[in-house]
């Protein structure tokens, strides 16, 4: 049974079993694989900060038109998203220029955190004030990858997903990525909370009291006032 | 240049590019979008340490981005604009940068 993250002096600390363990290194290993960069981090400073912005050669990257984005992975547009909704020739800029970078950023992070789960000490993971981010980002592109693969793409996705588990056959492989997804949820929760020291609660109740009257009618039945925890 | 000096510059030079400066009072906007994946205490968080805002105003912009299914989350020039919202897809949040309308 897995103990949240919590804070220990300056560390953040949580306890996973192997299985646990495991798994989180094969998902994270997976999604490092999707995000792997045309150059990988050499460890030069100089040589990363070059590709980092960008002045990739090869043919594909020199392509700009949208056709060459269709055959790529679907998860891929949502860990890389567009950034302009409209302008497919500004999009396509921006995803010049920037894409080699996040892909490098996305993998060290990942790369940060797979250390993290492998050098675990018993069920001891023991994150430091600078991995703790790194972690962060690299449960969120895991749980991205992971939620985009089971369909998950708008809320309405997300719902019936969990009400479909009601029924789900044992052996169902979405019933077990389903599982596996709500234990990353929890664990990315908890560690947040360790970062921040928030209590949901309180700030979804002070939102609603802002809330101008006509929202507050939406709010008032029971579903808006569940206090689920995704945006 | 001292003003006892016989400027050799040519006037035309005083005549900026004029196509490069493209209505530069129209600021550009970062929009974070909903999403069904990312947590809301992830999300003010990003907000808290990429942006710096405060609590309360982290708190608020997640929670417009959350009831409203987006919110406008910091405004400027369009390279500005340009570099949050790959900050933010760096965090994973679903970030684009558009001109104000």
């Amino acid at each position: 049974m897995a103990r949240a993250f919590l804070r220990e002096k300056d560390h953040y600390v949580a306890l996973l079993e192997s299985t646990e363990r495991t798994v989180l290194l094969g998902l994270m290993q997976q999604t490092r694989l999707l995000l792997s960069p045309e150059i990988e981090p050499t460890g030069d400073a100089f040589d990363d900060l070059v590709a980092s912005m960008g002045l990739s050669l090869s043919a594909a990257d020199q392509q700009t038109d949208s056709a060459s984005l269709e055959d790529r992975d679907p998860a891929l547009d949502r860990l890389l998203p567009t950034a302009h909704r409209g302008d497919h020739e500004i999009a396509a800029e921006f995803r010049r220029l920037t894409e080699e970078g996040l892909r490098q950023r996305k993998s060290g992070n990942l790369d940060v955190a797979l250390a993290c789960v492998d050098e675990a000490v018993g069920n001891r993971v023991v994150l430091d004030e600078s991995q703790a981010p790194a972690f962060l980002m690299a449960l969120t592109d895991v749980r991205l990858l992971l939620g985009e693969r089971m369909g998950m793409r708008t809320e309405e996705d997300a719902e019936a997903l969990h009400a479909a588990m009601d029924d789900i056959e044992d052996d169902d492989p979405l019933g077990y990525a389903m599982a596996w997804y709500d234990f990353l949820t929890w664990l990315q929760e908890t560690l947040t909370h360790a970062l921040m020291g928030t209590d949901l609660r309180d700030v979804v109740a002070a939102y609603d009291d802002d809330l101008d009257d006509d929202l507050d009618d939406d709010l008032d039945d029971d579903e808006g006032r569940r206090p689920d925890n995704t945006v | 240049m001292s003003p006892a000096t016989l400027s050799l510059a040519p006037v035309e030079q005083e005549v900026t590019s004029t196509d490069e400066v493209v209505a530069p009072d129209v600021p550009w906007v970062t929009i974070v979008w909903n999403d069904p994946v990312n947590l809301m205490t992830y999300v003010t968080w990003v907000f808290e340490t990429y942006f710096g805002y405060a609590r309360p105003k982290a708190e608020k912009l997640m929670m417009d981005v959350h009831v409203k299914g987006r919110a406008v989350v910091s405004n400027g020039p369009r390279e500005s604009m340009e570099r949050d919202a790959e900050a933010l897809q760096g965090y994973g949040l679903w970030a684009t940068f558009e001109k104000d309308s």
